[in-house]
């Protein structure tokens, strides 16, 4: 079991005891002392605690260690200077490579350290192909660790819909997908969209300053249950029920399991489904929208 | 006053989605949270069925949300490229209206798995 770039002593408190660590299974049936958890950080965290092994690489050096284990992996040769750059030894990854081979199950679970780090994509493609490669020795998955409630039915929803998780281009009527071009900070600092819907997120708060310049700049809707910093940007924001405690409806745990939400409270406001439905609906009374109708090309 | 009980009530804070707490509420707020860790439990007493806030706001103005909704409409259709962001703290129900409403207004969709 392998955390990479995340902290769930602190940001997942009941990852280990719940779901991942600690359980007691068919296979596992001593829990704890039939697991070998691996975290690798730029930093000791208090998640490294409950670690056999914790490996401190460098910050930003994550997908030239994610290289050389996939060498390494694949029994092929790896240069000792290059790996030390990434403030590891060529023996430690030798040793943590015999170590997933001699899983019966291993699993990554890897957070936004990895991801939203230097190589960014590219980290998260690394550490799947890393997972996939680790099949032809032994059973091998890997997870991110989802922040937010119901990330994964965004990515779910969006996948059975459009056929991708995220980041989807409907512009030219047909779905396209390409992270980096159609990604929401890379569209936004470049410049290229000309209103924004916000659906319970914060951009105002979190963002890059050139993104959320650019939402200030163009027409931004925000749909949240508080008045937010991209609400203070935003031409329009409309409040709405919270999210499992007084909207019901379904959210996706981090393995992509529907639960249904049992909310305690009753809001006096909508809720976020009801509002978009509403605005689609006023947006299919109107005319069609039409490339070029404003006297620009069709993007 | 009496306290309604939520057994196996679900926590939507991150992505653990825990099934298993326990909500005792007093029809305005949530006042014990059992089995939530310290995220949760800041989640759950976080959030009041309260009208702390305007219905809705057009250029920082109070509104009705029958105008917020119309204003929301004009500005998405009239754009050449929108995008819908976010989607990461509603529900599934929601966020299949919210892919109905990019394809219809021809934008882009997105959620917190690109960060």
């Amino acid at each position: 079991m392998i955390y990479w770039g995340g902290n769930p002593a602190e940001c997942h408190p009941r990852h280990f005891t719940k779901y991942s660590l600690m359980q007691k299974g068919k296979f596992t049936p001593n829990g704890r002392k039939d697991r070998t958890m691996v975290l690798v950080d730029i930093r000791e965290t208090p998640s490294a605690k409950a670690a056999d092994l914790f490996l401190q690489i460098r910050p930003g050096k994550d997908f030239e260690m994610l290289s050389a284990l996939r060498a390494i992996v694949k029994g092929q040769r790896v240069n000792e200077e290059t790996v030390a750059e990434t403030g590891l030894t060529v023996a430690q990854l030798q040793d943590l490579a015999a170590q997933m081979k001699a899983a019966r199950f291993g699993i990554i679970f890897f957070g936004m350290g990895l991801s939203m780090t230097r190589g960014k994509h590219m980290n998260s493609a690394q550490i799947l192909m890393l997972a996939a490669e680790m099949n032809a020795f032994t059973k091998f998955v890997a997870m991110p660790m989802r922040g937010h409630g119901n990330v994964t039915g965004a990515d779910v929803v969006m996948r059975y819909t459009t056929g991708y998780p995220f980041g989807v281009n409907l512009c030219r009527g047909y779905p396209r997908f390409n992270p980096g071009e159609f990604s929401t900070v890379d569209l936004l600092v470049r410049g290229d969209n000309d209103a924004c819907l916000v659906l319970g997120a914060d951009p105002g708060a979190t963002m890059p300053q050139p993104a959320i310049d650019h939402l200030a700049r163009i027409p931004t809707i925000t749909l949240d249950p508080k008045v937010t910093h991209t609400s203070r940007l935003s031409r329009v924001h409309i409040t709405t029920a919270v999210t499992g405690i007084s909207a019901p409806g379904t959210a996706y745990r981090m393995d992509e399991i529907p639960l249904p939400l049992r909310p305690a409270l009753k809001s006096p406001y909508p809720t976020d489904e009801e509002v978009v439905r509403r605005i689609r609906q006023a947006v299919a009374r109107r005319p069609a929208w039409l490339p070029g109708r404003n006297g620009k090309a069709a993007i | 006053m009496t306290l309604t009980i939520v057994k196996n009530a679900t926590c939507t804070f991150c992505g653990c989605v825990c099934d298993d707490i326990e909500l005792h509420a007093d029809g305005v707020r949530i006042v014990e949270t059992k089995r939530a860790c310290s995220l949760g439990e800041s989640w759950f007493k976080n959030h009041t069925a309260e009208h702390l806030y305007p219905d809705a706001l057009i250029d920082g103005h109070p509104a009705t949300v029958d105008d917020a909704v119309e204003a929301a409409a004009d500005y998405l259709l009239n754009a050449d490229m929108p995008l819908v962001y976010g989607m990461s703290n509603i529900t599934c129900e929601a966020q299949r209206e919210a892919v109905s409403l990019a394809e219809l207004i021809g934008g882009v969709i997105d959620s917190h798995t690109s960060l």
